[in-house]
C-alpha cells in the first residue's frame, strides 16, 4: 500500500515537473505511443529494387510508434524535384518528409521550402555523421536535412572476365584501363569499358586531372580550364581507341547496365545503387562476380563525385506534426536502420557508428565502397548545383558520341553556365 | 427584338460552361503568362521576402534583395538574340519537323484514303486495322518506337544485322534522330488524316467522276481535277489542325529522342519545357517562349486564312 | 458549297455504303493484286509496333532488355502477374475509368451544346469564341502546367480526379466543339424550324431533334475525349500526389524511370491499357469516318 502511494506520488511529481518544463518546442512526449500524426513520405528510391526495404523499416518504426501513420509514396526520381517544387510553391500537396538528392537540398533551402533543423533533436548528434555527406545539407550557415545514404562512383568490374583475360588487379589509372581493355579484347573478345554518355559520369575524368566545374569560393567558372579539357580528352581517347564502347546517344545508361549484366563488357563506372540490380540479374552470376575498385586516377588523382540522399522536412508542415516528423526521421536514420538498409540494399550508411556494426563490417559491397566514398570529392553545394548537368550531358554526347572537339564543347558549356546558370560568376 | 434577345440568352447559356472553364484555366494563365514575360520572375525571386523556418518553431524573414521586377522587352531580346536558350536552332528544327510530318501525314493519309475508297473485299477489315494505331495511347507508342530504334537492342538494327547490313546509330546523328521522331509521329497521325480524307472522298458526288470519264480524263486527271478540289474543304482543315498539333507536339520529341543528340532535335515546346522545369524555374523565360510560339502560330493561321479566302473558301 | 452538303451521307447511313466506282471498268487482276498488296503492307506497318509490344509483354524482363531479338522467348505471364498484383494497377485502372468516363460524358455535352450554339445562333462573341477555340490549342501545355496547378491548389483540387477532368476538358472540348459546329452546319435548319413550330424551345429542339441526328459526330467527340483522358500524362503527373489516385498513364511512367526502364512491365501494362481503348474504338469506329468528314467540311 505504501509503495503504491509512493509510486503515485512519484508519478504525480513527475507529471508536475514535466508540465512545468514547457519550451519553445512542442512538448516532447516521453511515451512513443502517445505520438499521433499522419505523415506523408515521398521516397525516390527504385520502387522494385529498393522500396520494399524502406517499407520494412516503416513497419519497424510503427512497432515503436503505433499511432504515427506513415503514407509511403514512391515518387519517380526524375520527377520528384519538380513535383516538390510545384507543390511547395503552391503550399499544397507537398509531402511532409522527402528523400532529397544531395543537389536538391541547397536549391530547396534557398527557396524557403525546408525547415532548418538546427537546435532540434535531429542534429543533436551532428558529429556522428560522416562530414562530406552532411555538408550537402548546409546552406547559408544553417542545416536543412540529415544524410540518409551516400554514394560515389566506382569502377565496377566483372571478375570472371578479368580472370579469363589474365588480369589480376583492377586498373589504377586510365592508361592502365586502356591496356587492360586491349588485353580483354584480345583474350576474351569482350569489350573493356563502357562510359555512360552523361556529364556526371565524366566527372572522374575531370577530377582526375585536378579540374572542376566551378569554384564557388572565388566565383569562377572553370569547366573549360585546361585540366578539364585534358580530362575529357582522355575519355574521348578511350572511346576512339576502342577501349571503351561507343555509347549510344539515347538510353546510354540502360545500355551500359544491360551489357554489363549480360557479361558483354568488363568494366563500367557506376555507383552502389545498381548493386541490387546486378545481384538479381540471372546472367551475371551473382555478387561474387562483382568487383569494386576506386575509379582510375588521372595524372593528378583519382576522384569521384559524392552523391547521395538526405531526409528533409517541408517547411509547410504544421507545428503540431513536426514532433512526429522528427521522430520518424530519427528512427529511419538511426545506426541500426542504416545498417539494415546497408544489409538489404548495399547502400552506404552516413553514420560513422554504423560502420562498426558487425553486419555492416562484413558486408562485402559496403566494405568495397567505403574507401571509394571516403575519397569522394565534394561538389559545390549551391542552389544552382543541379543545373550544371544539363549542358554537361550535351557535352558528353557531343564528345563521346559525335567526336567533337572537347575544348569547343567545354567552351560552349562554360558559356551556358555564364548566361543561364551562374551569371554572377566570372568566366575563366 | 425580344426574340433576338431570348435567342442570345439561350446561346450564351449554352456556351457559358465552356467559356467559364476556358477563361479560368487557359485564358487567365495565358494573360498572366504574357504579363510575366515582361518581368524577370523566377521561382527564386517571386516572393517579396524570403522566410526561413526553423523546426524548433522560430522563423526569420528578410526582404528579398532580388525581387522580381519589370524588365520590358529584355526577355524577348535575349531569346531572339540567342543569348539565352537556342531559339533559332529550335525554330529551324521545329519548322523542318512540322513540314516533314504534315507532308507525310497528308500524303500517306490521302493515298490510303484513295485506296480504301475503292470497293473491294475485306475493305472494312483493312480500315479497322489501319486505324488501330490511333487507339494506342501515344506515350506507349512513343516508348515502343524509341525502343525499336535502340542501337543495341532495337528491332530495326536487329533486322539490319540479320540482313547482313551494319546497324545504324539512330540517335547519334541529328538528322537520323529527327527521322526517328518523324517516323513515330507519322505512324501516330496518319489514321486521323486517313479517316478525315476518306470521309471527304465520300462526299464527292460520283456524277463528277462519271462526267470526267466521259470527257476522256485519265485517272490522274480525274484525281487532280475532281478528287483534290472536292477534298479541299477537308484538306484545308486537317492541314491547319495538323500543323498546329505537330508544331506543339511535345510528347513525341520528348519521349522518343529526348532532344538527343546533345539537344540537337529540340523543338520550341520542349525547349520551353526545359526552361520552365529544369533547375530554378524561370517563369518569365518560359512564358516568353509560350508567347513566341503562340505568336508564330497565330501569324501562320492568319496567313492561312487569307490564303483560303483567296481560293474562295468561306472560313 | 451546296453540292457537297446535299451529297453528304445522311448521318445514319453506315459508312460501308460505297459511292459508285468510276465507270463500269472492272479492275484487272494485276491491279487488284497490287491494291491488296499495298494495303496489306500498310497494315503491317500500322500493326507491327503493336504486335512487338504484345510479344514483348510475354517475355521475361531479362530478355526484353537484351540483345537477343527472338520474337518469342520463354513465354510467361509473369509480367502481367506482377503488374496486376504487385503494383496498384487495378486502382489506377479504376481511376482512369472514372476520369475518362467523366471527361467523355461532360465533354460530349459541353462540346455538343457549344457546337450547336455556334452553328445555329449568330450571337455577339461568336467569331471571337471560334478564334479562342483555335488559339487555346496553340499555347504549349508545358507553360500552362504551373499556373493551372496554382489555380487548382487555390480551388483545393490538387490530388483529386476532378482536377484532371477539368484539365482534360480544356484540351478536348475546343477541338470537338469546333468540329461539331461543322457537323451541325450540315443538318438543315428546316428541322429546327419544324421543331420550333411544333412548340419546342431551343433546348428541347437541341436534345430531342438535332442531337440524335448527330450520332457520328458525337461518336467522334466521345472517342476523342476518351482517348485524351485515357492517355494523358503531363497534367496527371503534375496534379496527382498519392498513388491511390494515379491514373493508368501516370502509373505506367513508374516503369520507365530515366535510368532503368522496365520495358517488360511497360509492355504488359500497355497491352492491358490498350484493350479498353480498342473496345471503345471498336464501337466508335463505324461513325468515325462520317463524323469527322462533315465536321471538317465546314470546319
Amino acid at each position: 500500500m505504501r509503495i503504491r502511494t509512493a509510486g503515485v506520488v512519484a508519478a504525480f511529481a513527475l507529471a508536475l515537473v514535466a508540465a512545468g518544463c514547457g519550451g519553445a518546442e512542442p512538448a516532447k512526449t516521453t511515451d512513443p505511443k502517445d505520438l499521433k500524426a499522419e505523415l506523408t513520405w515521398w521516397d525516390t528510391s527504385d520502387p522494385k529494387n529498393e522500396g520494399p526495404a524502406f517499407q520494412e523499416l516503416i513497419a519497424k518504426f510503427n512497432q515503436t510508434y503505433p499511432n504515427v501513420k506513415i503514407n509511403y509514396q514512391s515518387v519517380p526520381f526524375g520527377e520528384a524535384q519538380n513535383k516538390f517544387k510545384t507543390a511547395a510553391a503552391a503550399k499544397s500537396g507537398a509531402p511532409d518528409i522527402l528523400r532529397a538528392e544531395v543537389a536538391w537540398v541547397p536549391e530547396f533551402a534557398s527557396l524557403g521550402y525546408l525547415y532548418s533543423l538546427d537546435g532540434s533533436d535531429l542534429l543533436a548528434d551532428e558529429s556522428a555523421y560522416v562530414a562530406t555527406p552532411l555538408s550537402s545539407n548546409k546552406f547559408n550557415g544553417k542545416t536543412y536535412g540529415v544524410p540518409q545514404v551516400t554514394d560515389s562512383l566506382a569502377l565496377l568490374y566483372n571478375k570472371k572476365i578479368f580472370t579469363d583475360a589474365g588480369i589480376t588487379s583492377a586498373p589504377k589509372t586510365w592508361a592502365d584501363v586502356k591496356t587492360a581493355a586491349a588485353t580483354i579484347k584480345a583474350k576474351t573478345g569482350k569489350d573493356g569499358l563502357f562510359i555512360n554518355a552523361g556529364g556526371y559520369f565524366l566527372l572522374p575524368f575531370i577530377y582526375g586531372e585536378g579540374g572542376d566545374l566551378v569554384d564557388p569560393a572565388s566565383k569562377k567558372i572553370v569547366v573549360n580550364s585546361s585540366a578539364d579539357v585534358d580530362g575529357i580528352k582522355i575519355a574521348q581517347d578511350l572511346v576512339n581507341s576502342g577501349a571503351a564502347v561507343k555509347p549510344p546517344a539515347n538510353d546510354s545508361y540502360g545500355t551500359m547496365m544491360t551489357l554489363f549484366k549480360e557479361q558483354k563488357v568488363a568494366m563500367i563506372i557506376n555507383g552502389p545503387w545498381e548493386v541490387n540490380n546486378i545481384k538479381t540479374a540471372p546472367t551475371f552470376g551473382g555478387l561474387d562476380n562483382l568487383g569494386v575498385a576506386a575509379v582510375p586516377a588521372g595524372s593528378k588523382k583519382a576522384g569521384a563525385p559524392v552523391g547521395g540522399h538526405n531526409y528533409v522536412i517541408w517547411s509547410g508542415v504544421p507545428q503540431e506534426k513536426t514532433a512526429a516528423a522528427i521522430a520518424f526521421v530519427k528512427f529511419m536514420n538511426s545506426a541500426t536502420s542504416q545498417a539494415f538498409i546497408a544489409d538489404k540494399l548495399g547502400l552506404l550508411p552516413t553514420r560513422k557508428s554504423a560502420y562498426d556494426i558487425a553486419s555492416v563490417k562484413s558486408n562485402a559491397i559496403v566494405s568495397a565502397f567505403k574507401p571509394v566514398v571516403d575519397a569522394a570529392v565534394a561538389r559545390p553545394w549551391i542552389p544552382e548545383g543541379g543545373q550544371f548537368f544539363g549542358p554537361l550531358d550535351a557535352m558528353a554526347t557531343e564528345v563521346l558520341v559525335q567526336g567533337k572537339d572537347p575544348k569547343a564543347s567545354l567552351d560552349a558549356v562554360a558559356n551556358k553556365y555564364k548566361t543561364e546558370v551562374v551569371p554572377s560568376y566570372s568566366a575563366s | 427584338m425580344r426574340r433576338f434577345f431570348s435567342k442570345h440568352w439561350y446561346a450564351w447559356a449554352m456556351v457559358a460552361p465552356v467559356v467559364v472553364v476556358l477563361a479560368v484555366l487557359i485564358l487567365y494563365p495565358l494573360g498572366r503568362g504574357i504579363y510575366l514575360s515582361f518581368t524577370n520572375t523566377t521561382e527564386a525571386n517571386q516572393l517579396s521576402e524570403i522566410c526561413t523556418k526553423s523546426i524548433t518553431g522560430t522563423q526569420s524573414c528578410e526582404p528579398n534583395p532580388d525581387a522580381a521586377h519589370f524588365v520590358g522587352l529584355d526577355n524577348y531580346l535575349h531569346v531572339l538574340g540567342g543569348q539565352v536558350g537556342e531559339f533559332w536552332p529550335w525554330l529551324a528544327i521545329t519548322l523542318i519537323w512540322t513540314v516533314a510530318c504534315v507532308v507525310f501525314h497528308y500524303g500517306l493519309g490521302l493515298g490510303l484514303a484513295v485506296l480504301l475508297h475503292r470497293p473491294m473485299r475485306l475493305r472494312n477489315v483493312y480500315r479497322v486495322l489501319l486505324i488501330l494505331p490511333w487507339a494506342v495511347p501515344s506515350f506507349v507508342s512513343a516508348f515502343a518506337w524509341r525502343f525499336m530504334f535502340n542501337e543495341q537492342f532495337g528491332l530495326f538494327n536487329g533486322v539490319l544485322k540479320g540482313l547482313g547490313l551494319s546497324p545504324v546509330a539512330w540517335f547519334d546523328n541529328q538528322w537520323t534522330a529527327l527521322l526517328t521522331a518523324v517516323v513515330t509521329n507519322v505512324w501516330l497521325g496518319v489514321p486521323f488524316m486517313m479517316v478525315s480524307l476518306l470521309g471527304g472522298l465520300q462526299t464527292i458526288p460520283s456524277e463528277l467522276y462519271e462526267a470526267a470519264t466521259i470527257d476522256g480524263a485519265t485517272p490522274w486527271q480525274r484525281f487532280t481535277n475532281v478528287t483534290l478540289p472536292g477534298l479541299r474543304p477537308v484538306s484545308m482543315t486537317v492541314v491547319l489542325l495538323g500543323t498546329i498539333w505537330t508544331f506543339n507536339m511535345f510528347s513525341v520529341i520528348y519521349l522518343v529522342t529526348g532532344g538527343q543528340p546533345a539537344g540537337q532535335t529540340e523543338i520550341l515546346v520542349t525547349g520551353a519545357y526545359r526552361a520552365a522545369f529544369e533547375g530554378i524555374r524561370n517563369y518569365a523565360l518560359s512564358a516568353t517562349y509560350g508567347v513566341l510560339i503562340l505568336s508564330i502560330l497565330l501569324v501562320f493561321s492568319v496567313f492561312y486564312r487569307r490564303l483560303l479566302r483567296r481560293q474562295g473558301e468561306v472560313w | 458549297m451546296t453540292a457537297p452538303v446535299l451529297a453528304a451521307p445522311p448521318a445514319t447511313t453506315p459508312v460501308s455504303a460505297p459511292t459508285a466506282p468510276p465507270a463500269v471498268r472492272r479492275r484487272s487482276r494485276g491491279a487488284s493484286v497490287a491494291l491488296h498488296a499495298t494495303l496489306v503492307l500498310a497494315c503491317v506497318v500500322a500493326l507491327f509496333p503493336i504486335v512487338w509490344v504484345v510479344l514483348s509483354s510475354f517475355k521475361p524482363g531479362v530478355w526484353v532488355n537484351s540483345s537477343d531479338l527472338s520474337l518469342v522467348k520463354e513465354p510467361t505471364l509473369a509480367n502481367y502477374r506482377y503488374v496486376l498484383t504487385q503494383t496498384r494497377f487495378p486502382t489506377w485502372m479504376l481511376n482512369s475509368v472514372m476520369v475518362a468516363a467523366a471527361t467523355t460524358v461532360i465533354g460530349v455535352i459541353l462540346a455538343a451544346t457549344t457546337g450547336y450554339a455556334l452553328s445555329r445562333f449568330n450571337f455577339p462573341g461568336r467569331r471571337s469564341l471560334l478564334l479562342v477555340f483555335l488559339v487555346t490549342q496553340m499555347f504549349p501545355v508545358a507553360v500552362l502546367i504551373v499556373p493551372i496547378y496554382v489555380i487548382m491548389a487555390r480551388l483545393g483540387l490538387i490530388n483529386t480526379l476532378a482536377s484532371l477532368v477539368l484539365a482534360y476538358l480544356t484540351i478536348a472540348v475546343p477541338f470537338c466543339a469546333w468540329m461539331l459546329k461543322g457537323f451541325f452546319d450540315t443538318v438543315p435548319t428546316s428541322l429546327d424550324e419544324a421543331a420550333g413550330m411544333d412548340g419546342c424551345g431551343p433546348f428541347t429542339t437541341f436534345w430531342r431533334v438535332i442531337l440524335p441526328l448527330a450520332r457520328p459526330g458525337i461518336a467522334v467527340t466521345a472517342f476523342f475525349n476518351f482517348l485524351t483522358a485515357w492517355g494523358e500524362v503531363a497534367y496527371a503527373s503534375a496534379f496527382i500526389q498519392t498513388s491511390n489516385r494515379f491514373t493508368l498513364a501516370y502509373g505506367m511512367q513508374q516503369f520507365v524511370p530515366r535510368y532503368n526502364p522496365q520495358w517488360e512491365y511497360l509492355t504488359a501494362s500497355a497491352v492491358l491499357v490498350t484493350i479498353p481503348a480498342a473496345v471503345v474504338f471498336f464501337f466508335a469506329q463505324r461513325h468515325l469516318v462520317s463524323g469527322l468528314t462533315a465536321g471538317a467540311t465546314k470546319g
